[in-house]
């Protein structure tokens, strides 16, 4: 099968004046299976997010080219969407005008995206919050208001930065299970950056390992473990043995870390 | 103390009007029995209270707010409408803002009001005069401000609403300009302080008529407790449009309200 998204080495170099210049990616390459879901570990400042932001449209690389669906990425798409680390939500907005700025901004009536938005915020378990503003909302509420958002294109594809980090533990294991639950029934492509072993093995399908900066990749680490997993999964000894895997790939990146 | 019961709005507006009348109270009561009072000098509410009605009977009040308040409106309203979307693209387009900080920081630092005589000469003391001198003044709050502003724009929201297909003016409407409101609000409370400032210099010279040309001639005639209550008039005025700013604030930011609060 033809992968769904797809790159030819892709090289980006950050030249911020007055600093010395920064290859963030060197020669990095990715193929995604539709409806597959990815994670990729690395070291922190190995350009996860800046390739990320190349998928996404954000950035443009100064080689190689990406390629979704057949169809070479040139900017932003209504098939690809991100949940940031950072949550991202506009303070000015509520919960619900939150929710529906990817329709507005494509144009959509309130009439046909106002129900879409309120059908979101019940899946994330934030009905009773649409008129809430994000300073009330906690660390977790507002990345489920971001992961409604991100839903509310109905994007192919759903890039996550590192979206966990900022909750606490019970949050986090708490969203984990509630994103396994929503890719499953919506059948979503997912490209998930993490720091946790744990979380990508938990998660995903498959786990990319990259590289200190340049990011490369290192090993593809396949988690071949049933679905639907839970939480009692993560005791088994196979999933240790997957974290030993992975942190083993890992562990050679950090300790080089500048 | 004795305030239980009562909602903090109504406690804070006992207080704040306590203090203005035992203000009042204490001026007087100094004048009258501590000072020797001499009305060349300076004068004390009592006094006051007559000129107030004096000024309110003969209708000269009401006419003076009404030509000063004039230009104040169309000034002040002018440098809204034109230093917000000068500040903002400055602050968005750097090349903007590489030509025009010149001109503009050179007009920020100089005092204006040393253009005023010009401007009389060229415009007249009517309402055209006086306008632009209060939108001269005014306006560089407002364009400084909303540069500030938008230098401090979280590039996050940018990315957030380019990644969704969000367009150049998208960009402006829904996340620059929001995120620029507190600096516009504090721009435009100093915008009033130099808009009032306008007033009286703008009438300064050759006026007849306006709160600020009253309150002048009034010194002049050693009419102080005329002249003490046009200069309450201007303090009523300033605090009138930043209340008014407030509330506004409340209505069209509900989000820092609730934050600050
Ligand atoms: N806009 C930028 N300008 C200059 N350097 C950048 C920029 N964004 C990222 N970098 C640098 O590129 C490298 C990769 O960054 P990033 O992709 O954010 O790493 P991470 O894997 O932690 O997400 C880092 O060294 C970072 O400092
Ligand atoms: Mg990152």
């Amino acid at each position: 099968m033809e992968p769904y998204i797809r790159s030819t080495d892709i090289t980006l170099t950050f030249t911020p004046k007055n600093r010395d210049a920064v290859t963030a990616l060197k020669d990095f390459r990715i193929e995604l299976n539709s409806g597959e879901f990815v994670s990729i570990v690395g070291p922190s400042g190995c350009g996860k997010s800046t390739f990320l932001n190349v998928l996404l449209g954000l950035l443009k690389p100064d080689k190689g080219e990406m390629e979704i669906g057949g169809k070479k990425i040139t900017g932003p798409g209504v098939e690809r969407a991100m949940v940031f680390q950072e949550f991202g939500l506009l303070p000015w907005r509520t919960v619900l005008a939150n929710v529906e700025l990817g329709p507005e901004l494509k144009g959509e009536s309130v009439a046909s995206r106002r129900p879409r938005a309120q059908e979101l915020i019940n899946l994330v378990g934030l009905t009773g919050f649409e008129g809430h503003f994000p300073h009330e909302l906690s660390g977790g509420m507002k990345q489920r208001v971001g992961l409604a958002r991100a839903l509310a294109t109905d994007p192919e594809v759903l890039l996550m930065d590192e979206p966990f980090a900022a909750l606490d533990a019970q949050t986090r294991d708490l969203m984990q299970a509630e994103l396994l639950q929503i890719w499953d029934k919506h059948k979503k492509t997912v490209l998930f950056v993490t720091h946790s072993i744990e979380e990508a093995a938990y998660l995903s399908d498959r786990v990319i390992v990259m590289t200190k900066r340049p990011g490369r990749t290192k090993r593809i680490i396949k988690i071949n473990l049933p679905r639907p997993r839970g939480y009692e999964m993560r005791l088994s000894p196979e999933f240790n043995d997957i974290k030993l895997d992975i942190w083993n790939n890992l562990k050679d990146e950090l300790n080089a870390r500048e | 103390m004795g305030f239980k019961g009562l909602s903090e709005s109504s406690v804070r507006f006992l207080l704040g009007a306590g203090a203005v009348a035992g203000f009042f109270l204490v001026w007087e009561f100094l004048l009258t029995y501590v000072f020797v009072f001499n009305p060349f000098f300076i004068t004390k509410p009592s006094l006051m209270w007559g000129a107030t009605g004096d000024l309110i009977l003969s209708g000269e009040l009401w006419k003076d707010i009404y030509v000063s308040g004039t230009p104040f409106v169309f000034g002040f309203a002018a440098a809204v409408v034109i230093g917000i979307p000068v500040g903002v693209v400055m602050g968005w387009r750097r090349r903007v803002a590489f030509t025009l900080d010149p001109f503009l920081t050179a007009l920020y630092a100089s005092p204006l009001v040393a253009l005023a005589p010009l401007l009389i000469v060229m415009f007249g003391v009517g309402v055209k005069g006086k306008t632009i001198l209060i939108f001269l003044l005014a306006v560089f709050p407002f364009i400084f401000n909303a540069f500030a502003g938008v230098r401090s724009v979280d590039n996050l929201l940018i990315n957030v609403v380019r990644s969704l297909g969000g367009k150049e003016r998208d960009l402006y409407f829904k996340v620059i300009l929001p995120s620029t409101l507190p600096y516009l609000v504090a721009g435009a409370r100093i915008a009033i302080g130099r808009g009032i400032v306008g007033i009286i210099v703008g009438e300064f010279y050759a006026a007849s008529e306006g709160i600020g040309h009253a309150l002048i001639w009034f010194g002049d005639m050693y009419q102080l407790a005329h002249m003490f209550v046009c200069i309450l008039v201007l303090m009523i005025i300033a605090v009138i449009f930043t209340q008014g700013l407030r509330k506004a604030e409340l209505a069209i930011a509900p989000w820092r309200t609730q934050e600050t609060r």
